[in-house]
């Protein structure tokens, strides 16, 4: 036994090696680990996993033990989810179970015992089909499929035979390969082009049409030209926003599916935009009244410029809906449960939430800011964060924004796991409510958090 | 002996609920082949999702079968009695929701045949997507008895009828601009209303796991609702 187990695993590290050096490597490196794993020491992992759940006859296991780990661990740290799967009978539906999941494959689909039914934790019909393949047609299977939600990954399937279980089980290998990042890059260039052509055509047509009549007969009138320049001027400025909103949202968008991991203090973020956009209020003579808990009460597990990104978009949405002589108010909010933190501020305002997270935290942290602007009819609600929408009866140059702030907004707050709720009613102002995770109060107060900025600002 | 018999009894309600839960996912690959297919105009996949259906219809009536049989030969009792009913009434359920795909991909074939008009197949893949991720979760709380999740997708229903509303009136703008997408906008909403109605049976089936696992009914007048008509 050892001989064989020793090669095998000799071979296992050098093919891991290469797995290291050539990612496409892996799918093959891994099958040829799980190959090498079924013919010299599966059983014994095989034994050893199931060992917890039938342990009634309490057999001692050591040989399983001490033999198992090597490979077990090995398959554990591989980067693609990967589970085994074992059936008695082609008709019998509960018969197929996972017998062995590595904690990629815990961590996608949510895994939660060391085995149980394959149908509790992967459904898609392509997949059991696949796996039905390997497992009883002894063929090599392969099928794409989609996970929903609003976290929706696109995973492809492999599926491969392992022949007979010591318990006369049919044995087959899934490994799943994350396919999302490369379906978003497409998705998001198609989109880019067809939108931003779209958007960048109405000052580009304006642009060109000046210089047409500058060409033509306002050539030597002076004071045409000058304000014709100056028109030009801010289409050309509204181009390059337009341009730096794009190229930030999908910036966003590739990065939406990696949690951040810094911590910010969600306070010293909104002071931050607050001091920034203070000369803008005071010019067209809008109040900002804040209200923050103490500093570092708000933390937040998150990417700080993108924080930061969301207050300045909602605070200038609130600015720019703001009368002369209004106020807009900023409420933050901490240790709020799942249902508080989406509960409403205006009781006869329509509310509607734009993000909802897939899975709720404990605590949360909340923004509102509230204007008290034109306000919004609620059939215009569900659109607000689509690209480029505008209410309606709204001239697209009548205020200076690209149309993509909230929808920035909503993909940040989802990149962070949090969401998004919007109340409004016409004639009475809206309110956007942003909330975040806290960061659990595990760590004992003064621990290594960076709280320099708070220091520096305040 | 007697341990035996208990075991199969056992296997009998897993088999139940393994077949609800293979069902849902092959309604979930319905719904969004036939999203996919109104979306990418692709009429192939949409023929195959009419073809499929009969999938669904054979797998309800197996569920229903086996059910029924648990029900006269075994008396489940409490617990399992109600695991036994949900599992009946959710595949009622689910093949409803296969009939909304089936009808869905039907009236894509239509669709197709007039000219693309992308904002509009962009709201409603909008409207598809939420109504789809509302499917996995109520789903997702089945295989999972995790009654938190099934109570957030109850609660959530209005959002799906906001999207349903929001359409309504863009396709009503479309249809008063030009009259020639008639054909196609009447569709369309009627694709709309088809999703809606799919929302609603995912919070159905959210009450069913409510009364599986707790035994009590949900009042449906505790439910924030908003009214479909309500343009």
């Amino acid at each position: 036994m050892w001989p064989t187990a020793l090669a095998g695993g000799a071979g296992c590290a050098a093919i891991t090696t290469l797995a290291v050096l050539e990612r496409m490597w892996v799918l093959d490196a891994t099958l040829a680990v799980l190959a090498v794993a079924a013919v010299t020491g599966f059983a014994i992992l095989r034994g050893s996993m199931t060992g917890d759940a039938d342990a009634v006859g309490a057999q001692p296991a050591t040989r399983a033990e001490a033999a198992a780990p090597p490979y077990a661990s090995l398959v554990n740290i591989l980067p693609d989810p990967i589970l085994v799967i074992a059936a008695l009978e082609p008709d019998d539906l509960t018969s197929r179970r996972y017998i062995f999941a590595n904690s990629a494959a815990r961590d996608l689909l949510k895994i939660r015992d060391p085995e149980g039914r394959l149908v509790t934790v992967i459904r898609a019909p392509e997949v059991l089909e696949a796996v039905d393949e390997a497992l009883f047609g002894a063929m090599d299977a392969e099928t794409v499929y989609e996970t929903g939600g609003a976290q929706a990954r696109v995973l492809r399937a492999h599926a491969r035979p392992l022949g007979l279980g010591l318990d006369g089980s049919h044995l087959a290998v899934l490994v799943l390969r994350d396919e999302t990042e490369g379906r978003r890059v497409e998705r998001t260039r198609t989109d880019f082009m067809a939108n931003a052509s779209h958007e960048l055509r109405t000052p580009l047509a304006s642009l060109s049409g000046f210089i047409e009549t500058l060409r033509g007969h306002a050539r030597d009138d002076v004071e045409a030209r000058d304000r014709f320049l100056s028109i030009m001027q801010a289409q050309a400025e509204r181009m390059s926003r337009l341009i730096d909103d794009l190229m930030s949202l999908s910036r966003i968008e590739l990065n939406e599916h990696v949690a951040p991991t810094d911590r910010v203090d969600l306070g010293a973020a909104v002071n931050d935009v607050l001091d920034a956009i203070a000369p803008l209020a005071r010019e067209r003579g809008v109040a900002l009244e804040p209200r923050l808990p103490p500093a570092g009460a708000a933390l937040v597990t998150g990417d700080r410029d993108q924080i930061v990104q969301v207050v300045q978009n909602l605070v200038d949405n609130a600015l720019k809906y703001s009368e002369s002589g209004a106020a807009v108010r900023l409420e933050l909010d901490v240790d709020l449960g799942a249902e508080a933190a989406v509960q409403g501020a205006r009781p006869d305002a329509a509310r509607l939430s734009l993000l909802t997270p897939d899975h709720s935290v404990e605590t949360y942290a909340r923004l509102r800011v509230s204007d008290s602007g034109p306000g919004i009819a609620r059939e215009n609600l569900p659109r607000l964060t689509e690209r480029f929408y505008r209410v309606d009866g709204q001239k697209s140059g009548e205020r200076a924004g690209t149309g993509l702030g909230l929808a920035i907004v909503k993909h940040i707050a989802n990149r962070h796991r949090g969401g998004l709720t919007v109340e409004s009613a016409p004639g009475q102002g809206s309110t956007f409510a942003v909330y975040l995770p806290l960061v659990p109060r595990t760590v004992p107060e003064g621990e290594p958090v960076d709280r320099r900025e708070t220091v520096t600002e305040l | 002996m007697n341990e035996h018999i208990v075991k199969s009894y056992e296997d009998e309600l897993n088999v139940l609920t393994a077949e609800v839960t293979r069902m849902g996912g092959l309604t979930e690959a319905q719904v969004a082949d036939c999203l996919k297919a109104v979306v990418r105009r692709d009429q192939e996949l949409a023929g195959q999702v009419v073809g499929h259906d009969e999938r669904l219809d054979v797998l309800q009536m197996d569920i229903e079968r086996k059910a029924i049989r648990l029900i006269a030969l075994r008396q489940p009792m409490a617990n399992d009695l109600r695991k036994t009913v949900a599992a009946m009434k959710i595949a009622t359920n689910l093949e409803r929701v296969g009939d909304l795909a089936k009808n869905i991909a039907k009236r894509t074939l239509v669709i197709i045949e007039s000219e693309p008009m992308t904002p509009l197949t962009r709201s409603i893949e909008r409207m598809g997507k939420l109504v789809l991720s509302r499917m996995k979760t109520v789903l997702d709380a089945y295989t999972r008895s995790d009654l938190d999740r099934a109570l957030s997708v109850w609660s959530q229903d209005d959002e799906v009828d906001e999207h349903y509303n929001s359409l309504f009136r863009e396709l009503l703008t479309y249809m008063m601009g030009d009259p020639r997408t008639i054909t196609a906008c009447a569709h369309l909403l009627f694709v709309a209303k088809n999703l809606e109605r799919i929302g609603d049976h995912a919070t159905n089936i959210a009450e069913i796991i409510h009364y599986e696992i707790t035994g009590e009914e949900m009042i449906s007048a505790a439910r924030p609702r908003t009214d479909a008509f309500q343009v």
